[in-house]
């Protein structure tokens, strides 16, 4: 059981858009967040977070576009994993209460490169992605020409999204960063590598898979 | 405030005054034909109506609704209900997010900047607060030499355009009144010798659906979130004890001698 980190999880372009596209979103919530949940409004006058939520947003969109064009075999496979769902991922459901409570490891199916729940987190960021970005543009650009309802929706729809990819980046960020399994989750989104152990109890098919290729 | 339209002589005085007090530009008559709509530098104007050769105007500012959506809607308290109990609107806090201006079921919030950056301040009405607050009246209600436009207490405004409602009906059956009820009851009620429509109100004024769901989601979402975290700390506890447990050197031992039994 080597503790050595050698295998590699992530690569560079991967790392930095992960951390420019958190920087983005994280800034993106917070001024958000003062316009939507209740009492925090204070800031928000004068409307400098107006301008920092649009800043960021040119950024949080722009990130996988340029992300896209310089990687567009790694992108379409994240779309491809982030949709293909199947008989496996219902295993994981079922088996992963017990495991990230403590259960034993040995219960838990081995999993792909990224297991059900990351998947599920995907599917979050891909779709709340693409409600904030078209709710965004109406409320930015055509307010005023459209219907005063349009834009009473989009922000219900855009409230609707910030809920969900709110919850799912605190879970997230407790996955990756607090629980206690997840030990190399946050170093593996830094540098990019895995010891053999933990790749090998947490992606066991994905460090099969990789082992073999390296043969 | 009550607005006797068969009282209005469409002098414009209302809005003169109101652009005169509140220091907003340009103060030349209109021209009834085209009728200056709000803006951020028209905060009350006349909606004008030509019957036969004579004009009847409704002047047109904030109705200062009871159940206000832009108090619902604002996120910054910008707008909030004073001790009066109608509608009062600080410009300082204004974020300039829009959403009073669109969720107004009368259309009065009129947002004022710059579209790319998204810095913008709303523009309404002020029911002119710090001369009400000093025992005056609004500018426009001051101004009014037909009295067309009367300021005093609700209650008794409501009696009093009733009265001139049930009197006027005897002439013209089509007489109404129209604040009474709506939203709540406005603070800005009218004597209407038509229909609401032709003086450019919705009959019956709702506060958008979209508000009463917003008000209801921020709240689920600080529920989530909330939820959330408390199962994270659950969580950590449990999982860490089950992990530590399951890793006591002694475990090891007893699961060693198990298998050997079983052997």
């Amino acid at each position: 059981m080597s503790a050595q980190r050698v295998v590699e999880r992530f690569r560079k372009p991967s790392i930095w858009f992960h951390w420019v596209h958190t920087a983005a979103f994280v800034i993106l919530l917070v001024t958000g967040a003062i316009l939507f949940l209740p009492g925090l409004g204070a800031p928000a006058a004068g409307g400098i977070t107006r301008v920092i939520h649009r800043i960021c947003a040119v950024v949080f969109v722009a990130a996988p576009v340029v992300y896209f064009v310089f990687n567009p075999k790694m992108s379409l496979h994240f779309i491809k994993e982030t949709l293909t769902w199947g008989k496996d991922d219902f295993t994981w459901v079922k088996a992963a209460p017990l495991y990230y409570f403590g259960g034993s490891e040995d219960k838990m199916p081995p999993q792909p490169h990224v297991n059900t729940g990351q998947k599920m987190w995907q599917f979050v960021v891909l779709s709340t992605g693409a409600l904030f970005l078209i709710t965004g543009l109406i409320m930015w650009f055509i307010k005023g020409i459209v219907p005063a309802a349009v834009i009473q929706w989009c922000t219900i729809v855009h409230d609707l999204a910030f809920i969900a990819a709110f919850v799912m980046l605190l879970v997230h960020i407790y996955l990756g960063i607090i629980h206690p399994r997840m030990t190399e989750s946050l170093r593996s989104m830094l540098d990019g590598k895995i010891s053999v152990h933990y790749a090998k109890s947490h992606y066991g098919k994905w460090y099969d898979e990789v082992a073999e290729g390296e043969k | 405030m009550l607005v006797d339209v068969t009282k209005c002589v469409s002098c414009w005085w209302c809005y003169a005054a109101c652009k005169n007090y509140n220091r907003l530009p340009e103060t030349i008559k209109p021209d009834p034909e085209k009728p200056p709509a709000l803006s951020p530098t028209v905060w009350t104007t006349l909606k004008p109506i030509k019957k036969g050769a004579e004009w009847y105007s409704r002047k047109q500012a904030c109705n200062y609704c009871t159940d206000a959506a832009c108090v619902e809607v604002c996120p910054t308290g910008a707008l909030s209900y004073n001790k009066l109990g109608f509608v009062q609107y600080d410009k300082d806090k204004c974020s300039g997010c829009g959403y009073c201006a669109e969720f107004c079921p009368f259309g009065v919030p009129q947002l004022e900047g710059n579209k790319v950056t998204g810095i913008a301040v709303a523009n309404k009405c002020t029911f002119c607060i710090d001369r009400v607050t000093n025992g005056e009246q609004p500018a426009c209600a001051e101004a009014c030499p037909t009295g067309a436009i009367k300021f005093g207490k609700r209650s008794e405004l409501l009696e009093e355009g009733q009265e001139r409602v049930e009197l006027l009906r005897k002439k013209n059956p089509g007489t109404m009144f129209y604040g009474d009820k709506q939203l709540g009851g406005l603070h800005v009620m009218y004597v209407l010798d038509d229909s609401p429509q032709v003086y450019g109100l919705p009959p019956d004024p709702e506060l958008p659906a979209a508000a009463t769901v917003r008000d209801v989601l921020k709240w689920v979402g600080v529920g989530a979130a909330a939820a959330a975290v408390l199962g994270f700390v659950l969580n950590y506890v449990i999982a860490r004890e089950v992990i530590m447990v399951s890793e006591l050197p002694g475990r090891e031992q007893m699961s060693k001698k198990k298998e050997e039994k079983e052997e």
